[in-house]
């Protein structure tokens, strides 16, 4: 797990990516991609069939496809569906993620316009960083209970970091022509922040946006196995302790969705936002 | 309108080196001159252009724009840079009309702005966004950019450097017809001998580092100039050759 223990490197911003680009030249690649899976998928069987698997250790493709369809085939407030327990477990990471990525960039911002606080804060930034986050969740839970409230704050914990440091870094990269441009002007610095340097960030901080939420699912879900009532994290663990294998595998599908999705709908944001980005000259 | 005296820069490197710029400018550019100034990169000459756009700060001597002292920036002051500097999240427009939205804010002016980039050629333009431009449009906009607070000078740091030749030629015979229009002083930083002949009433040749005045040259040619006439001219050929064998001499090298 890399996530608490990642260093204090921002991610690049992508410039090209496999999943958005115009489909028909990529049918083939996305056949592959399918073709992949077929395959994979087949070994999945084969291995269990040939190798005699116990399904307590690993259950065959279509026990997991029906132990999802169990979950899904329920009415959308079922107690024991996947619905009630994945809305949960969205909302509280969605909510962490917000208050994490406002106070990351608010932060990230201080750090990078003014020294002194870069000075006072950069150590603790640092510290944090190195530290495996995900270490403090029993911590937080000591603090703010078994509710809603542990996971919103594991997962603006550790969607802070990756958005601080990555506005603090797209800031600080801010062309120097650029910078001197509004010297020029007089412009202030407010509007020198505005204009110029929020912009030329921007590639950072979405770089930073799409790592954040993964996090900030990843923090949701920690908590969530640290005792809660309701979560997909609490699903897996109670599939767990009846060995129920099939179901924890068919969570683990729907975090993955899951997870797909906000990455797309953070991608589709920012080329709306940033249309300027990855176009070259002429 | 710009008077430099004794203007000497050093810079302090991060290693704590001191590495000596400029070595005693003086150089006085009277009101709507055009004053080309040439030398071998690394010559100190967009230091130079850099104290008085107030961007840096000497390190000793004087220097004045309009009679008080060079401080800081100065609304009096367009600059342009050697690549356009056009923001790209902004359209051409509202690059054109940053100076008025920022520091002295002057939105009256938003009408010469327009005006300015339709008689550049940029009509019909203002929508788009400089990645959807040519490089020449692009150094178009950022000219009307550095004249939308009608400043009474333009510093320009190699502007047209990093255009093909053909864009360059037609952005100095702009460039020529726009300082006729609006009799503007220039100064103009280039690395080219033929576009510092073909531009100023004035050529100041630059030493290698650390730089100072190696000549100054009156460019007496006949306004407006052409690509067609101009380069032909014996004047023009006798002065690039002197240029050139000035710069041969103080740096070994042509540039």
């Amino acid at each position: 797990m890399s996530a608490g223990g990642s260093d204090l490197l921002p991610v690049k911003p992508e410039t090209d990516l496999a999943l958005d680009t115009g489909f028909g030249r990529n049918a083939g690649k996305i056949l592959l991609t399918l073709g992949g899976i077929v395959v994979l998928i087949g070994l999945w069987q084969a291995a269990v069939l040939w190798l005699d698997v116990p399904l307590y250790i690993l259950p065959p493709p279509g026990r997991v496809l029906m132990a999802l369809w169990a979950g899904l085939d329920v009415p959308l407030t079922s107690k024991v569906g996947f619905y009630l327990p994945l809305a949960s477990t969205i909302l509280n990471a969605v909510i962490g993620f917000l208050i994490g990525v406002v106070l990351g960039i608010a932060c990230g911002s201080l750090m990078a316009e003014f020294r002194p606080i870069e000075t006072v804060l950069m150590p603790y930034a640092f510290a944090f960083q190195v530290l495996p986050k995900v270490a403090i969740a029993p911590l937080i839970v000591i603090w703010c209970g078994f509710g809603d409230g542990s996971k919103i704050t594991m997962a603006a914990l550790l969607a802070f970091f990756p958005m601080m440091v990555n506005t603090f870094t797209g800031l600080r990269g801010t062309e120097r022509e650029r910078l001197d441009l509004m010297r020029v002007l007089s412009a202030s610095r407010l509007e020198t922040y505005r204009i110029v340097k929020l912009p030329s960030a921007a590639p950072y901080i979405f770089a930073g946006l799409d790592m954040a939420m993964v996090y900030a699912l990843l923090g949701t879900i920690v908590a969530e196995f640290l005792g809660a009532q309701q979560g997909i994290g609490v699903t897996i663990i109670v599939a767990q302790t009846a060995t129920n294998v099939s179901t924890v595998f068919a969570c683990l599908i729907l975090l993955g969705v899951v997870g797909i999705v906000f990455h797309l709908a953070i991608r589709v944001f920012e080329r709306r936002t940033i249309h300027w980005a990855n176009r070259k000259k002429d | 309108m710009i008077v430099a005296e004794d203007v000497a820069k050093t810079y302090r490197t991060t290693s704590g080196d001191a590495i000596k710029a400029l070595a005693r400018i003086s150089l006085a550019i009277g009101d709507g001159d055009f004053v080309c100034v040439v030398g071998p990169s690394g010559c100190g000459k967009s230091t130079f252009l850099r104290l008085i756009a107030g961007l840096d700060q000497a390190s000793a001597g004087w220097l004045t724009l309009a009679g008080s002292p060079v401080r800081g920036p100065s609304r009096e002051v367009g600059v342009i840079f050697q690549d356009a500097t056009l923001l790209p999240w902004l359209t051409i427009l509202e690059n054109a009309l940053l100076p008025l939205r920022v520091g002295w804010r002057q939105a009256e002016r938003d009408g010469k702005v327009r005006e300015l980039l339709a008689k550049t050629g940029l009509g019909g333009f203002e929508d788009k966004y400089p990645y959807e431009l040519s490089g020449g449009m692009q150094q178009r906009a950022a000219i009307c950019r550095a004249l939308a607070r009608d400043p009474k000078v333009l510093l320009m740091d190699e502007p047209f450097g990093a255009l093909d030749a053909l864009t360059r030629e037609r952005m100095n015979v702009e460039l020529q017809d726009i300082w006729q229009a609006t009799r503007k002083t220039i100064l103009l930083i280039t690395h080219s001998i033929a576009e510092s002949v073909f531009l100023g009433d004035r050529v100041v040749v630059m030493s290698p580092r650390p730089g100072r005045v190696l000549g100054d040259f009156p460019i007496a040619l006949p306004r407006p100039r052409r690509f067609d006439t101009t380069p032909g001219d014996p004047e023009y050929l006798r002065l690039t050759r002197e240029i050139r064998s000035l710069l041969d001499r103080g740096t070994g090298e042509t540039p």
